[in-house]
């Protein structure tokens, strides 16, 4: 990540063409005109963080791509695949199952309890499902840590994009980044979030798919990339690239089964206008997703592919893959809407992160402690400017406490809540024991691992991630604790409840 | 009954998964044959709880049964085929759509081929077997008598 954190200076004299600041001034165009669209439209916290449960299947899909898909997905991931070969795409292989798994695990249990509950946050539904307040808490508690640290992340790399197009410095474009998206998220809320989110949802897959045309083209197509690189280096394109199998397979695992624990995602449930509609969830979110890593996967194979066969001298830092094959391989047109893209990708994971932050402020940590926030729209747009500035001011720290803090977020969201969230809703016998007992050794697990990793005081060997041997033991004192308080599980579930349950 | 047999399979890869990270302590790090674990345990977890999912009134109708045992097949016999194939990606290896054979059926099979059985099964079965317009009505009219 650090090599996007310092981006080279070749680079952002060539970000500076006409072409491409033209549609990045058209980007924030269009942000803002949506923006202030949503804000008029924007009159109740129902309509500021579930979007009024109002929004079609196809933006519900493309805005929940949006937000899974980070900057991560156009700069670090082509990166990872420059660096590290097919094992890098184990992060994004299990994308094939998991939009189906979660419209079974999730999306109509999820949809249902906010029919029949009125419920607008992830916590919201642990707390109904257990009725456990505590529960809620901590989850809470978990979302938050995780949202500070995503935020700060994409700032920063928002920062830099900004900072390299307009020349603005790194400082001025890290607030830059943060005003744009704070201005339509806290006048819009969630519904200015959702329909960004869908427009940019559109650019990066515009962009994905037609930088994967000019990297079939520069590379000679894929059969020409792989034996490029096959003559220099037979491991980079074997089944698990340059990872060991282990450490690929477990990435398979942390990133398959956590993603029904990311709630930027499983919260766009509650949004949808008719549950019926969910027919085509796995169907829509299955081919924007692919459409749209294909940047992803191709980007870093092409650019090894050109150093292998001589063409290019090896990148100074692997995250400079996207910019410099867009900037050498593409028109400015097309670097100018990847680079968009790259906007894109971290503004609508910002927008989502600041609602299910500023929701867990408003909403979830109060009612945890039995109080009630009586003005939950005004609250929810206060919340939403605090967390702003602490994430910005965060991601004016070093870069390492930084990516430090990002790393973790996608772990901590698994760990805590696919056991309580996604197993607790389809399985009657979980207890509210077990679920705040693993909510508990998820974030506790996380926070003194990945820490301890930090710092270098203790690390796991390889192959075994703190992502997931954190989801692993969550789930195991899960499944345990509810097993030995399995007596009080029927008490602890509400008719409703059990009716969205079992439907 | 399948609920619990939902559980028992994910209990189950979830303990295949441990026992692979727990090799990974020992002196001189996992053994290969510890991928084993981490293959058929994510490729079971997956797919036990996509059945844990699909579960209704206590029934996992056919269609969510046969995805999910497909969805494992696939995945568990993909990792297999490239933990048991030998390595032969240099530069005279045969190619499959343009990658050597063992990335092939990794990211093709685990990455694009669940996407041609899927999304669609789920669509087609979805008035059936995930939510009709009367369990909706159920839904509503409970949450009304709730309100009431």
């Amino acid at each position: 990540m650090s090599g996007y954190f310092e981006m080279q200076v070749g680079a952002s004299a060539a970000m500076r063409h006409p072409a491409i600041i033209g549609i990045a001034v058209f980007y924030f165009v269009v942000v803002s005109a949506i923006g202030i669209w949503a804000t008029r439209r924007t009159k109740s916290a129902s309509d500021y963080f579930v979007a009024g449960q109002g929004i079609g299947i196809v933006t519900l899909a493309i805005a929940a791509m949006a937000s899974t898909l980070s900057g991560f997905a156009f700069i670090g991931g082509p990166g990872l695949v420059y660096n590290v070969g097919t094992g890098a795409v184990f992060l994004v292989l299990a994308a094939s199952i998991t939009n189906t798994m979660g419209a079974w695990v999730l999306a109509k249990r999820m949809r249902l309890l906010g029919e029949a509950r009125g419920l607008i946050t992830v916590p919201d539904a642990i707390a109904a499902r257990f009725r456990s307040p505590a529960a809620q808490g901590l989850s809470a508690v978990a979302i938050l840590v995780a949202v500070i640290g995503y935020m700060a992340t994409n700032f920063l790399a928002l920062g830099l994009v900004i900072d390299a197009m307009f020349a603005t410095g790194l400082t001025l474009g890290i607030w830059l980044a943060m005003l744009v998206t704070l201005s339509y998220t806290v006048a819009g809320g969630i519904l200015a979030g959702v329909y960004t989110d869908l427009f940019e949802g559109l650019v990066k897959t515009l962009a994905s798919v037609t930088v994967f045309y000019y990297v079939l083209r520069a590379g000679g197509g894929m059969e020409g990339i792989t034996r490029a690189i096959a003559a220099v280096d037979a491991t980079f394109l074997g089944p698990w690239g340059k990872m060991p199998a282990l450490s690929a397979l477990s990435l398979f695992f942390v990133f398959g089964l956590g993603s029904l624990g990311q709630p930027h995602v499983a919260h766009k449930f509650y949004m949808l206008r008719d549950p019926r509609r969910l027919k085509w969830y796995p169907a829509l979110m299955s081919v924007a997703m692919s459409l749209t890593l294909l940047l992803y996967v191709g980007v870093g194979l092409a650019m090894r592919a050109k150093v292998a066969s001589g063409a290019l001298p090896p990148l100074a830092r692997a995250d400079d893959a996207t910019p410099a094959f867009v900037l050498g391989f593409t028109p400015s047109v097309v670097a100018g809407i990847v680079f968009a893209g790259v906007i894109a990708a971290g503004m609508s994971t910002v927008n989502s992160f600041m609602n299910i932050g500023a929701a867990a402020l408003t909403h979830d940590l109060p009612r945890a402690f039995g109080r009630r926030v009586t003005d939950e729209l005004r609250w929810g747009r206060a919340w939403t400017l605090v967390l702003s500035f602490a994430a910005v001011l965060v991601a004016q720290m070093s870069g390492t406490l930084v990516a430090f803090l990002g790393i973790f977020g996608y772990g901590l969201f698994a760990s805590t809540l696919v056991p309580a969230l996604a197993i607790g809703l389809n399985w009657q016998g979980a207890t509210r024991e077990g679920a705040v007992a693993s909510i508990a050794t998820g974030l506790g697990l996380t926070l003194v691992l990945e820490t301890l990793a930090f710092f270098k005081v203790f690390s796991l060997p390889m192959g075994v991630t703190v992502s997931g041997l954190a989801l692993l033991l969550s789930l195991l004192v899960f499944f345990v604790v509810s097993w030995a308080t399995r007596a009080r599980a029927a008490s602890q579930l509400d008719a409703d409840v059990k009716l969205v349950m079992e439907v | 009954m399948p609920t619990r047999l939902a559980l028992t399979a994910l209990v189950l890869s979830c303990t295949a998964i441990a026992g692979a990270y727990l090799l990974a302590f020992l002196p001189g790090g996992a053994p290969p044959w510890a991928a084993w674990g981490l293959a058929i345990g994510s490729a079971g977890s997956l797919s036990s709880m996509m059945a844990l999912g699909a579960v209704r009134g206590g029934r996992l109708r056919p269609v969510p049964l046969a995805a999910s045992v497909l969805t494992f097949l696939v995945v568990a016999g993909s990792f297999g085929a490239a933990l048991l194939l030998p390595a032969n990606e240099g530069p005279d290896a045969v190619l499959v759509l343009g990658l050597p054979l063992r990335a092939a059926i990794v990211l093709y099979g685990v990455g694009l081929v669940p996407i041609l059985f899927l999304p669609w099964m789920y669509a087609a079965s979805f008035d059936a077997d995930t939510l009709s317009q009367a369990d909706l009505d159920r839904v509503r009219r409970a949450a009304q008598e709730r309100g009431a």
